[in-house]
């Protein structure tokens, strides 16, 4: 699964660490899902859409 | 938090010191004990004191990874069964080579050391029900499984080769252990591969 996570913390200036403390995770989180090394599940998808205030299909999409 | 995002590790001994100190601490105890300088309840008394140098150790570690509450827990819980457990055993072997015991007061002191292993079990346990962060969750899942793996492979062969008599009897206790090391080993693979 593709992401734009980096994209969109760039465009916000928000460091990993940033992200993990909005989202509630650790910073090996965001740096495992940015990186598409684990594709969170479905609760943590909807969390990372509501601090983004995006639509999910517009931050993930099938490779 | 420096500009990077990354958080500022606060000053102290680093966990490998705390290590260092601990492995030369035991190295120097089996070594009295071996030239037979120390009894063995002394060589246990300081063991159990050495042991003391795993709180710093365990401190060290999470200080470095900024570790969280659940980790600090299961840290706090480990770090307690595992006294127990020296302790336990101590006391076992202590009374088995000093008594003849037999019957239910034998069964009595193979609890001993075996309560504080069940209490680590336990620990292992309760850190998987109370990580919240999934994928933390996953990688400590992960390699347990592949822990669990090693064990059962290294078991199954280890058993039929002493059906054979090819390798000495092993008691069954070395499963935790084993497996232990193995989720160590599985942790440290994941971590070379970038995962």
């Amino acid at each position: 699964m593709n992401n734009r996570l980096k994209v969109l913390r760039a465009e916000r200036s928000w460091s990993q660490q940033d992200l993990a403390d909005r989202l509630g995770v650790s910073r090996q989180s965001v740096n495992a899902i940015e990186t598409g090394r684990y594709d969170p599940s479905l609760p943590l998808a909807f969390t990372i859409a509501e601090v983004f205030g995006l639509p999910i299909e517009a931050i993930f999409s099938r490779d | 938090m420096d500009t990077t995002g990354t958080r500022q590790t606060p000053a102290g001994r680093g966990p490998w010191f705390w290590a260092g100190l601990y492995v030369a601490a035991s190295a120097a105890i089996v070594a009295l004990k071996l030239t037979d300088t120390i009894t063995a309840p002394v060589a246990m008394i300081l063991f159990v004191g050495a042991m003391g140098l795993l709180i710093p150790l365990v401190r060290a570690g999470e200080r470095r990874n900024c570790a969280s509450p659940v980790m600090v827990r299961y840290n706090r819980r480990f770090l307690a069964a595992c006294f127990g457990y020296v302790l336990g055993l101590g006391i076992a072997i202590s009374l088995w080579n000093a008594y003849d015991l037999t019957g239910p007061v034998v069964f009595a002191i193979a609890l001993l050391p075996t309560i504080p292993t069940f209490a680590m079990i336990w620990a292992m346990g309760r850190y998987l029900v109370e990580e919240t962060d999934e994928y933390l969750r996953y990688r400590t899942v992960r390699a347990a499984i592949m822990s669990l793996g090693g064990v059962l492979t290294i078991g199954i062969f280890w058993g039929f080769l002493e059906m054979f008599e090819l390798v000495p009897h092993v008691w069954a206790w070395w499963v935790l252990p084993v497996w232990a090391a193995g989720l160590g080993f599985a942790q440290l693979w994941m971590k070379v591969r970038g995962e």
